[in-house]
């Protein structure tokens, strides 16, 4: 049961539950290895792949970024460990026999660092904008096709996530008790508030960032392998 | 949902199969048939009260304001913790059945004993002014908003009831009303006291693994986990994890750090 609204009703319901972007995450994790050591495609036509931005061998930063992202803790608990599959239970038996510690052993403790990780995040976001502007002008010509537009659709949905993220949340003004004892409080207060707005739609936006990236990877092969999908807007 | 209430405004009939017994006596345990006339705009409640009024008095339920304000007729309803006054009848496809929380021991019927949750409120260090606060605490509407909205609580303990943490396993978890307890006294502006070392070790907080049932079922649509669990979450990682923030708070001098030594003891005074 839940609110849906009319157009979502032409969709299987099992693509609007949380574990397809916990499966598109590992499906993404193992297809983007394999085409990364495969088939390397770091840039084409003033295109960088977002793999490659800035290198290839920060990759696993974001990808533990979003291994200890709120929304994704949501994700594979519930659907890969199964604590629990979900809440309308009558006689839910998928936790019997079975230990639970939840994030306090040594491995899930790490979760309490995702706030380092964001750190990352926000240090990386500026390379993909700058993929964007380099597109547009890597001919030594100003010129706009396609393929900028979803470099910057992907560097918005990926800002839209970092900043989205509840330790950011924490940081820009939910680690303050009294706005008014603090300097710049109403400030903070209107930036906490805008960002707990953007923060509501955090689990949305970590499924789409993480299909744009893809999106932008495919796209890239799809031009490597000569596909004519790209058009060019402007050109002087 | 609403739809269906212009479908069949009214008509017919439907089933309920209630879930019945006397404590944990399995021998009593049961579940009794009942058939109700359908009203127009009528709740799981009222088919309740009519099965009491009309089918079987020994039906035991509690109840109060019949307006979802007082967070007393808590149910599972197929299987979905919700309240009884709140669910209307025509939401539900099919038979209603109405069993009674589980994660607390039951009295009779779908009444049940939620003692233990008194118990658990008694260990969360009270509200304490900090220095300074002076006689008459003086505030702005910002620094409240956010403690404000865990005040729309009822108590109605259907977040601990779907919390798996506190229904399946034998933790030491206070759950997640008394997360939201001990954020709205965390966050509130007069408050002096640091909760975040009690709530790592005696409240458990690490046991919770954001699957945000608690919030789903929220019948005050209180945002639980994200507005109270993972920030109090947040100020653990502050207090207990991050060698940043442990850096900054020895650099800020005796003053502070003596602060910190009181705030640790994170008990009740």
């Amino acid at each position: 049961m839940g609110l849906r609204s009319d157009w979502k009703y032409l969709l299987p319901y099992e693509l609007l539950e949380p574990n397809w972007r916990l499966w598109s995450f590992v499906a993404v994790l193992a297809v983007g290895f394999w085409a990364v050591v495969a088939f390397p495609v770091a840039q084409f036509a003033g295109y960088i792949d977002p793999f490659y931005s800035p290198t290839v061998l920060i990759v696993p930063l974001p990808g533990v970024f979003r291994l200890t992202c709120y929304a994704y803790r949501k994700d594979y608990h519930r659907h890969l460990f199964k604590h629990p599959q979900g809440c309308s239970n009558a006689d839910r038996g998928e936790a019997a026999g079975r230990k639970y510690t939840g994030e306090r052993n040594a491995v899930f403790q790490l979760e309490n660092f995702h706030r380092y990780f964001l750190y990352a995040g926000i240090a990386i976001l500026p390379f993909f904008y700058y993929d964007f502007g380099y597109s547009l002008v890597y001919s030594g010509q100003f010129v706009l096709r396609l393929g900028s537009l979803v470099l910057l659709a992907n560097a918005l949905m990926l800002t839209g996530w970092t900043l989205s993220c509840h330790a950011f949340r924490h940081l820009v003004g939910g680690n303050i008790d009294c706005y008014s004892c603090v300097a710049a409080g109403n400030a903070r207060k209107g930036i906490y508030d805008k960002q707990s707005w953007l923060n509501s739609h955090h689990e949305a936006l970590a499924w789409i960032s993480l299909l744009t990236i893809v999106f932008v990877d495919l796209y890239l092969r799809g031009l490597a392998a000569g596909l004519p999908i790209d058009v060019t807007f402007l050109r002087f | 949902m609403s739809q269906k209430f212009e479908e069949k405004p009214g008509e017919g009939t439907v089933k309920l199969r209630v879930r019945r017994g006397v404590g944990s006596d399995p021998a009593t345990d049961r579940f009794d048939e009942f058939v109700v006339p359908m009203e127009k705009g009528m709740v799981v409640l009222n088919a309740i009260h009519y099965i009491q009024a009309h089918l079987d008095p020994s039906l035991s339920a509690r109840w109060n304001c019949k307006a979802g304000r007082c967070g007393s007729c808590s149910a599972e309803i197929n299987g979905r913790p919700r309240l009884m006054c709140k669910t209307p009848v025509e939401s539900i496809e099919g038979d209603v059945v109405v069993e009674p929380m589980k994660a607390f021991p039951r009295l009779k019927d779908i009444v049940t004993d939620v003692d233990a949750n008194w118990k658990v409120a008694a260990m969360i260090p009270p509200f304490t002014p900090k220095p300074g606060a002076g006689e008459i605490f003086r505030f702005y509407q910002q620094d409240v908003d956010r403690s404000r909205e865990f005040r729309r609580c009822i108590e109605c303990f259907l977040c601990q009831d779907v919390c798996h943490v506190v229904r399946e396993h034998e933790a030491d978890y206070v759950g997640p009303r008394w997360v939201v307890k001990a954020a709205s006294l965390d966050m509130h502006p007069m408050d002096g006291l640091n909760r975040s070392k009690f709530m790592k070790d005696k409240g458990g907080l690490g046991y919770c693994n954001i699957t945000k049932c608690c919030q789903e079922i929220c019948p005050e649509h209180i945002v639980i986990t994200d507005d109270a669990i993972i920030p109090e979450k947040e100020r653990v990682v502050d207090r207990e994890y991050d060698p940043l923030v442990w850096v900054y708070r020895h650099l800020r001098g005796s003053k502070e750090a003596e602060a910190q030594s009181f705030r640790a003891t994170g008990g009740a005074p």
